[in-house]
């Protein structure tokens, strides 16, 4: 009827390690512009 | 990039990603244009109630057609880094969840959080596993229904490995149910006659994605937006232990095979999806921060935090609209989409009910 066979492949090496590096750099970039607006290098007003 | 690749076309594959950040940023851009000025534009709550997740979808999906017709779209499709984006804006929305407020001042959003998530979540599992789903698409949807959406679902996709496309998969049936809920729920909230608080409640428990929170939650009022945040902002912090379990689960019997050596606390730490600590790391800096400041300095400081994770999401939404595909909708077939569907309804009735029990004394 229908076919679940791609969803079901396990997800390869790359992609793998695509995902650990983009949580890592979602954390560091997240926290680096969370302390850049509170010590004032990103003031109010400037994001449009 | 593979070390064999000649120079020459990883030069252009990096620019062909460069180039696709820059039409996910276009997008963004008049995305926020839209959000802006639309209401100014058209009078009336419509054109008000219409959030930016609708115009970056819109957008998206009209970017993704063009691209596709002149066959740019699989070139480009490495700069839309939808995951990226939306892990990103959650690291930042842990900067307005302060942990102390919501403790002190919503006991009753915690418990409802923990109720309707357990419920839903575990009816969902079941119900997928009845009509036979792979189980990370279980996880995935389980997850997406009784958490927050296309977040959850991202952190459950770490946890549990899923692929790409039932990533996606998810990530369209939660914009398909979000967005009609943006305008139902409240309007049924005004036939059942609830009070702000009740409707704010069965809002924040109810509808699935943030964004769709709260355009929600103003359309009923302030002290239903208000009430709405808080209940949404719980379920957001419970991610961290629904991912911790899931991993838990996945690694020590999903796919443990028979004879093989147990996972170790090495291989629940490769699953852990690590935005997660960066999203508790931006709520301790920004209780902290909140707690040296004076409170309307604070407010501002961190309204500017907020408007980056808008941005974020924008450009998570704009992605999804951009690598949105039919066949996966179709390769999927009925299946997940009843699973949602009954899962939507049940965890319609329960906030509801639960709403009802914890927040009808409740005043902001």
């Amino acid at each position: 009827m229908f076919s679940m066979k791609s969803m079901t492949e396990p997800p390869t090496r790359q992609e793998s390690r695509t995902q650990f590096n983009e949580d890592w750099a979602a954390t560091v970039i997240g926290l680096v512009l969370l302390v850049l607006v509170i010590v004032g290098v990103i003031p109010p007003g400037l994001i449009p | 990039m593979t070390e064999t690749q000649s120079p020459a076309p990883a030069r252009s594959a990096g620019l062909h990603i460069v180039l696709g950040v820059v039409v996910v940023l276009a997008l963004g851009a008049a995305t926020r244009f839209l959000e802006k000025n639309v209401p100014v534009w058209f009078e009336g709550d419509v054109a008000k109630a219409i959030e930016y997740p609708v115009y970056a979808i819109v957008l998206g999906l009209i970017g993704n057609a063009i691209l596709t017709a002149t066959g740019w779209r699989e070139r480009l499709e490495g700069g839309f880094r939808t995951e990226f984006f939306i892990k990103t804006g959650l690291v930042l929305l842990g900067a307005s969840i302060n942990l102390k407020v919501i403790v002190t001042a919503a006991g009753p959003a915690i418990i409802q959080g923990i109720l309707l998530i357990t419920s839903v979540f575990l009816f969902t599992w079941w119900l997928a596993g009845r009509l036979g789903l792979d189980d990370k698409l279980r996880a995935l949807l389980s997850a997406a229904v009784s958490i927050c959406g296309v977040s959850a679902a991202i952190a459950a996709a770490g946890a549990v490995q899923a692929r790409k496309e039932q990533l996606a998969y998810t990530a369209s049936l939660v914009i398909a149910f979000a967005l009609p809920s943006i305008f139902l729920v409240p309007w049924l909230a005004s036939v059942f006659g609830l009070t702000d608080e009740v409707a704010g409640a069965w809002i924040g428990g109810n509808i699935d994605t943030t964004a769709a929170v709260t355009a929600a939650g103003a359309l009923v009022g302030e002290d239903a937006l208000a009430v709405a945040s808080i209940v949404k902002v719980t379920q957001n912090a419970l991610i961290g232990i629904v991912v911790i379990a899931l991993t838990a689960w996945f690694a020590f019997r999903v796919e443990r095979t028979p004879g093989a050596k147990a996972p170790g606390i090495g291989e629940f730490w490769t699953r852990f999806p690590k935005f997660v600590l960066g999203f508790v790391a931006a709520s301790v800096i920004a209780t902290w921060y909140l707690g040296t400041v004076p409170a309307a300095e604070g407010k501002e400081v961190i309204a500017v935090a907020n408007d980056l994770r808008v941005w974020f999401l924008i450009l998570a939404f704009v992605s999804i609209g951009l690598e949105f595909k039919v066949s996966s909708l179709r390769e999927a077939g009925w299946r997940p989409v009843v699973v949602f569907g009954s899962a939507a309804v049940l965890n319609l009735v329960l906030a509801l009910g639960l709403a009802l029990l914890l927040f009808s004394g409740f005043t902001v």
